[in-house]
């Protein structure tokens, strides 16, 4: 399927909240968008996950999406690359990826466009540092290894892990520390050179310095990835994010601009949820 | 490793800073049309009013920001609050500014009795300490912040001294009594004007030291 | 302490020491079998072994000496057909058990495979004499390496799957992730990782078939000569300690302990050799 990317330049204007028109200089009205969610409802057997869920992920931008426990923000994150259906999930709705389909898209394909980081770091136990970056590579059918060496050093790099490991990469992959191992499964992500980069939470695994280190990369990699990650931690949501939803019991509330969300939010349920006071 | 907050922390000083120079050199042309009853100076100074009330809008609301994202703390949180008091001490001594420019055209032929009284003498001093006070900010000097908090006794002194003298003048000369009116409504603008620079310091010494001296604490104990 | 409080500390300590002494009876018991085993085997046939006793064929009967070459090599070539035929198949529905199964077929499947483990050795042996030397019509090492297959799988299959179930979810999630299709994700990343686990398991399935004699009657039969060929009958370290320990002569008896040794001995070998070829760098799941 060819990666035509037909520029959907959407009002980010949405039946729930409109985007502040303020005058900074990043955002306007508009943003181009990257992918679409259209009435989502999602279900595991029986269980309403998500209902009728419509957002779009502004290209270049840091999303975040925030809620209590089990809001159904994981849930929509791995239906943005189909991972939904690996764990038995069903889902009715639409999403789109530059205005395709992603159902009628391979999944394989899907998610080399759409990389994935999870809440526990999970590097391959038995690859070294150096093969578990290169096993998107490796194992997608590359054999260049120049090639693969470059990528590897380059991920590496975006990962602000470089200066870390340079001179370890044959150790073993989980001889890092926590730290350290997030951000290899990011280096091991970016590899592949997606264009959108899905966190499920994360940071939570980790210390705060860590957790720190983790955010300002987030904050670099916006420059060259749409970024989508799933926080449960909202004041990680509010230093790292362009935009924030905010999902509950399984519903997009609201979905604007961060800096409006935490300054002045539409719905009386965000603000008491952002204050502390429920959730 | 460098936070994106440090620098944004950076930029709103630099904006800071952009705006305390507008507005101290509002106040030196204003003082300077003033003495030399220089119209076309004054209508400058007047004009620049809407560049500086731009500012402090604007760095009102990257405080808020700020804030509201950044959760800062400890000397961050700090410099964030006084950054708002500051941002509001310079918007005011912009006005005065204006005020003393929009005095310019009824004092023009009353040049010699202007500069016969102590009140350049005060412009000066005051305008010193709108100076110092930015530079206190610019680098977190907490003992020029100090000599400002001292400097606001010697305007004090000023304006009664200067209030005597006029009203000494005025008695008894209707000719005088237009313009002494005007210049005694000057000499208490001066006087806020250091009172301004006054809060800057002090919000200054707050940043650098957490301590707050407001309501003239001058004996201060810097010490404990 | 107080007086009440010392006294349960005291109690509870005494239990300790029992509960303690008590476990440690109780390993003794299970382990010293298997050095009484052991060095009796090696005691009674320590004596025979000797240089010729590898090398030689078996002396004609009423002569002194010979060895057991032909029946150490046909061991060693039975289990070789027997892991070629029991080792895909148990690992590959291992794998597609783990992976796929959780559907009613797999759950037949594993019922199946409990069934075949639990069938007598000799049954096999005569399922192997239906399946391979009725049609050959001649008893044959082939035939003995299918009966050997068919016993090792249910072992290495049941194993394999429980070892690639416990490798963590995360995993695959990566995987997948990282656009890989499921079977690349299950064969390059899962199976490497629950290697270690899997390797006891095979190596448990050839134990246990190494040491089979009953099925060998009917399908290898046995050779008093030297054969490599796979259609032919072939010698087996369990037929020839029980042609030997059953015959008359001390002598015979004697050879039939030292092969008992070194069977003994070969599995231990085997053990050694799977675990260091297969020992990974680092991190595989602990079996």
């Amino acid at each position: 399927m060819e990666n035509s990317k037909p520029k959907t330049h959407v009002p980010l204007s949405k039946p729930i909240v409109a985007v502040h028109p303020e005058e900074v200089p990043l955002h306007g009205n508009i943003v181009s968008v990257k992918m679409i969610a259209r009435d989502i409802n999602a279900y595991f057997g029986k269980t309403h996950a998500l209902r009728n869920v419509t957002l779009s992920v502004p290209e270049k931008r840091v999303t975040a999406i925030i809620g209590p426990s089990g809001c159904g923000k994981s849930t929509f994150l791995r239906c943005l690359n189909r991972m939904h259906e690996v764990a038995h999930g069903t889902m009715t709705g639409e999403i789109e990826l530059d205005g395709h389909n992603v159902m009628e898209y391979d999944p394989v394909l899907l998610r080399r466009r759409v990389g994935m980081v999870f809440q526990k770091p999970n590097p391959f136990p038995t690859m070294s540092v150096f093969d578990n970056v290169a096993a998107g590579l490796r194992l997608n059918g590359r054999r260049d290894k120049t090639a693969i060496a470059e990528t590897v050093e380059k991920s590496l790099r975006a990962a602000a892990l470089w200066d870390e490991v340079k001179d370890s990469l044959p150790k073993s992959g989980i001889s890092l520390s926590g730290g350290q191992q997030q951000r290899l499964c990011i280096a091991r992500a970016i590899a592949v050179d997606p264009e959108v980069l899905l966190m499920d939470e994360p940071a939570s695994a980790l210390d705060p310095i860590a957790t720190a280190k983790i955010e300002e990369l987030i904050y670099q990699l916006k420059q060259n990835y749409t970024i989508v990650i799933v926080t449960h931690n909202m004041q990680q949501a509010a230093r790292v994010s362009d935009h924030t939803a905010f999902f509950y019991l399984g519903e997009l509330i609201e979905f604007d601009e961060t800096k409006k969300m935490f300054t002045t939010p539409e719905k009386k349920q965000t603000e008491d949820y952002i204050t502390g006071r429920f959730g | 490793m460098e936070r994106h907050f440090e620098k944004e922390l950076d930029d709103l000083k630099q904006s800071l800073a952009t705006m305390g120079a507008l507005v101290d050199d509002q106040l030196e042309k204003a003082c300077q049309a003033l003495f030399n009853g220089d119209l076309d100076i004054a209508a400058w100074v007047i004009e620049k009013d809407a560049e500086v009330d731009a500012f402090d809008n604007r760095i009102d609301r990257d405080c808020q920001r700020l804030f509201a994202l950044a959760q800062p703390v400890a000397m961050d949180l700090r410099l964030l609050m006084a950054s708002l008091n500051i941002n509001s001490q310079l918007e005011r001594i912009g006005d005065i500014a204006v005020n003393i420019a929009e005095r310019v055209e009824s004092l023009e032929d009353h040049l010699n009795f202007l500069k016969g009284t102590k009140l350049p003498e005060m412009a000066e001093v005051a305008r010193i300490m709108v100076k110092d006070s930015l530079d206190s900010f610019m680098y977190l000097d907490a003992d020029l912040a100090q000599r400002v908090l001292v400097s606001d006794d010697v305007v004090d002194s000023m304006n009664r001294t200067l209030f005597g003298t006029l009203v000494e003048e005025m008695q008894g000369k209707e000719d005088r009594v237009e313009p002494g009116a005007h210049l005694l409504i000057l000499s208490r603008h001066l006087e806020r004007v250091a009172d301004h620079a006054t809060n800057i310091a002090e919000g200054v010494i707050f940043i650098v030291e957490a301590k707050t001296v407001k309501h003239h604490a001058r004996e201060l104990d810097r010490g404990s | 302490m107080r007086g009440k409080e010392l006294y349960f500390y005291r109690w509870r300590k005494v239990k300790d020491k029992g509960m303690t002494s008590l476990a440690l009876f109780c390993v003794l018991l299970a382990v010293i079998p298997l050095f009484m085993i052991f060095f009796y085997t090696l005691a009674q046939g320590l004596g025979a072994i000797n240089i010729d006793f590898f090398i030689q064929m078996p002396k004609p009967v009423g002569e002194t000496g010979g060895g057991m070459a032909n029946a150490l090599v046909g061991t060693l070539i039975l289990i070789g057909l027997g892991g070629l035929i029991g080792l895909p198949v148990g690992i590959l529905a291992g794998i597609y058990l783990a992976e796929y199964g959780n559907n009613k077929f797999a759950d037949a499947v594993r019922f199946f495979t409990d069934v075949l483990s639990g069938i007598p050795s000799i049954v096999v042996g005569v399922i192997a004499y239906i399946l391979v030397v009725i049609p050959m019509k001649s008893f044959s090492a082939l035939a003995g390496g299918v009966a050997l297959g068919i016993l090792m799988i249910p072992t290495i299959t049941r194993t394999t799957e429980e070892m690639i179930r416990l490798v963590p979810q995360s995993f695959r999630e990566a995987g997948l992730a990282l656009g890989l299709p499921q079977w690349k994700t299950t064969l390059r990343i899962v199976l490497p990782t629950a290697m270690k686990g899997i390797t006891t398991g095979v190596l448990l399935g050839i134990a246990r078939a190494a040491g089979e004699t009953a099925p060998l009657l009917f399908t290898a039969l046995g050779n008093r000569f030297w054969s490599t060929s796979v259609k032919e009958p072939i010698a087996s370290l369990t037929v020839f300690i029980y042609d030997y320990a059953k015959s008359p002569f001390e002598d015979w008896i004697q050879q039939a302990w030292a092969a008992a040794l070194i069977l003994i001995l070969l599995i231990f070998l085997l053990n050694l050799i799977f675990r260091y070829a297969t020992r990974g760098r680092y991190g595989e799941q602990q079996a």
